[in-house]
């Protein structure tokens, strides 16, 4: 047998320790990097699993993503006539719920993380962020399939109206910008959620119960202009709203952005996460005992 | 040189307080705990466990540890805090090296993928790159024995294929600490045979270290060099195997003997006509024994007495072991007994027949009255007990295995014929 290279986790001949409490954030980043072939299983089987043995498999994914977006678009838009203030109103609606779509599916996946993988959990060693984190998979699956979407409706209103409604330009890159921070959030709010899940089961329909009203916070079907100004505060607290606002800005030029609703996203991101790794780390242990 | 530490480690879990009876609980109150006010009980608070308190050992280079113990000493919580699977609540664990944990059967693999698959996730749960795993892909494979079903779905498997494959990853990981837990109670003789042989080989050539839980003591006595003894999460025995399992043998069939009290379900040791009084195990000079040596005699004692004058007595016993009836034997005739009498019945078990293994008998009386009237008192499991070998020399390495006995047979090899060479 040709010996393991000096790979792997507590390669050969390396002193390790066990203590209540792990420590050492630069010992743990190393740890994430040795085991990154457990990403990859992890990304792939959260997507795989939720359709094994249904028959239609990825076709429902099309079907999860498309319907809700047509259905709403047709009642907000058609019926009701929210104005989009410029663009067709299905590709205004489009571009805002992209990083939403993104940000709740992703959530959902991030939060269920640990339970879902609890047989491992108790029997296995590895780093557990790797759950939460590579449970975005499953949202970018999503991302990528509004994406198509989008691009065959711009070519569409461009052959009805010859209008290019999204062109190739520097700011689509703030649009790349609000998916990495929609995604980081994602993973920041699903640090304190996986935990909390791993316990009380509750958290999932607390989530599912409180997601539709979070929408409706966020500048999605309607523009960011149509919030009175007396309660645009609120919405600033909400770190969603710049990022959808950030991603119509680059795709449709369209957005309602300021700088410190900008910065407080950002701030609020950060704070989220480093406390979410805090907490991840702190309560992990405490919550597989319970899981 | 040391290859793993143990300093005091300790394990707290927090359960819910016990309800007041678990088998009581109707599907009404279970529909009204349902209903009850929300995160009350919680808040009535849980009651702390210590699955393990203040345990500390430690392990030389290339040593096979044998973990023995009851259900519940805390010998799984123990492997898991050592897989780092759960964290100890105070203490400090040490070691050198990859550690692969082999905690349950199962564990770290998915039913609904091909074993090559598994065989990649399980090298990715170890942190080993997929270039690694090819170049092991062979020996894994060919240990394993699962040459044709490399690509069916795990669900296809039965649960010895499952367990070769699970320890032939194992080991095939290059683990410097291999934690095994029960897990070669399922495989085929001649697999745990191979198991065992390749666990020793490498402990010797590899230094590989071995923590080694099982309840089959004389897996346990033949192939580690040290056993530590688990008991109510503490370390209740460290030394030679021989001493550490022949101390929790004993003090096993002890408890078992004594808190088993004849009214075991199926039994009536009491009936209108008399009753068992109880059973015993004796030994050549008429000692009570709890676990007797195979190369004596060894006598089995039932005492019954009887109510009614003429009735006839039989008295009969089943030898189980593993679950199997080895055999029943019984009084060869019907014996008049009169009343309010006590009896004693003997059969002798001659030396050299039981196997090294453990062994329950259950005991029967019948009593017949007249012509018809029979009357049967039964005592299920009135006696468990392991029958023990004296010297280890005359066991000839892999060719002794326990079968449900193990007589001694004259065997006779002559030569018959001068076969011509080539």
């Amino acid at each position: 047998m040709p010996p393991v290279a000096d790979v792997g986790a507590g390669a050969a001949g390396e002193w390790w320790e066990i203590e209540p409490r792990q420590h050492g954030a630069w010992e743990r980043a190393r740890e994430l990097w040795r085991y990154r072939y457990l990403w990859w299983y992890f990304a792939s089987d959260t997507m795989t699993s939720q359709f094994r043995r249904s028959k239609l498999g990825w076709v429902w994914l099309l079907l999860r993503v498309a319907g809700p977006v047509g259905l709403n678009a047709a009642v907000f838009g058609g019926m009701l006539g929210v104005e989009s203030g410029g663009p067709p109103y299905f590709l205004f609606f489009l571009c805002g719920t992209t990083t939403w779509v993104l940000f709740e599916r992703s959530l959902l996946f991030v939060t269920r993380s640990l339970e879902r993988n609890r047989k491992l959990v108790t029997k296995v060693y590895f780093p557990r962020l790797i759950l939460p984190m590579s449970a975005i998979a499953p949202g970018l699956l999503y991302l990528g399939i509004l994406v198509l979407v989008m691009i065959a409706t711009v070519i569409y209103y461009f052959r009805q109206e010859g209008v290019w409604y999204v062109t190739l330009r520097p700011e689509l890159l703030a649009a790349v910008a609000a998916i990495g921070l929609s995604l980081l959030f994602t993973v920041a709010v699903g640090l304190w959620t996986s935990v909390l899940q791993a316990r009380y089961r509750d958290i999932r329909y607390g989530l599912r119960y409180v997601m539709p009203f979070w929408m409706y916070f966020t500048p999605i079907i309607y523009p960011a202009t149509a919030i009175p100004e007396k309660w645009r505060w609120l919405v600033a607290l909400n770190p969603m709203a710049p990022i959808v606002e950030l991603f119509k800005w680059g795709t449709l030029g369209q957005g309602h952005l300021t700088i410190p609703s900008m910065v407080t996203a950002l701030v609020l991101i950060a704070i989220t996460m480093i406390s979410g790794i805090w907490f991840f780390n702190r309560e992990e242990a405490a919550s597989i005992d319970k899981l | 040189m040391k290859s793993l530490i143990v300093e005091g480690v300790s394990k707290r879990y927090w359960v819910p307080k016990a309800q007041k009876s678990v088998t009581a609980e109707s599907r009404f109150d279970r529909i009204r705990n349902f209903f009850s006010v929300p995160l009350a009980r919680e808040l009535l608070g849980a009651q702390e466990v210590w699955a393990l308190k203040e345990m500390s050992f430690d392990v030389e280079h290339g040593t096979v540890l044998g973990v023995v113990g009851g259900n519940g000493a805390g010998k799984s919580t123990l492997l898991k805090v050592i897989a780092k699977v759960i964290a100890p609540t105070v203490g400090r664990v040490r070691g050198k090296g990859r550690v692969v944990s082999l905690l349950e059967l199962g564990a770290g693999f998915d039913d609904e993928a091909t074993a090559r698959e598994n065989i990649f996730m399980n090298a990715a749960i170890n942190g080993i790159p997929r270039t690694v795993v090819l170049e092991r892909m062979n020996d894994i494979i060919d240990f394993a024995e699962i040459q044709e079903f490399v690509d069916t779905p795990l669900q296809y498997f039965s649960s010895g294929m499952y367990l070769r494959l699970a320890f032939s990853v194992a080991i095939n990981m290059q683990p410097s600490i291999l934690l095994a837990d029960e897990i070669l109670a399922v495989g085929d003789m001649s697999f745990q045979e191979r198991c065992l042989q390749r666990v020793r080989e490498l402990a010797r050539d590899t230094g590989l270290t071995v923590l080694f839980v099982s309840h089959d003591m004389e897996a346990v006595s033949r192939i580690c060099d040290r056993v530590i003894w688990v008991k109510d999460g503490t370390l209740h025995r460290a030394g030679e195997p021989e001493d550490v399992v022949t101390e929790y043998q004993n003090a096993t069939w002890e408890l078992l003997t004594s808190s088993e009290k004849p009214e075991d379900k199926g039994s009536s040791h009491a009936g209108r006509y008399g009753e068992i009084l109880d059973v015993k195990l004796l030994s050549a000079d008429g000692r009570v024994i709890g676990s007797p040596p195979r190369s004596e005699d060894v006598y089995v004692r039932i005492r019954f007495r009887t109510y009614r004058a003429r009735t006839r007595a039989r008295c009969a016993f089943d030898l189980f072991s593993k679950g199997v009836l080895v055999f029943r034997s019984a009084q060869p005739e019907l014996v008049r007994v009169g009343a309010d009498m006590a009896y004693e019945a003997v059969a002798k078990i001659p030396a050299n027949l039981l196997s090294e293994t453990t062994y329950t008998i259950s005991v029967g009386v019948t009593l017949i009255r007249g012509e018809d009237e029979v009357h049967a008192l039964v005592v299920n499991k009135a006696l468990a007990f392991m029958v023990y070998r004296e010297t280890r020399e005359e066991v000839s390495g892999t060719l002794h295995r326990t079968g449900l006995i193990d007589p001694q047979l004259e065997w006779n090899l002559e030569v018959k014929q001068h076969a011509a060479r080539g």
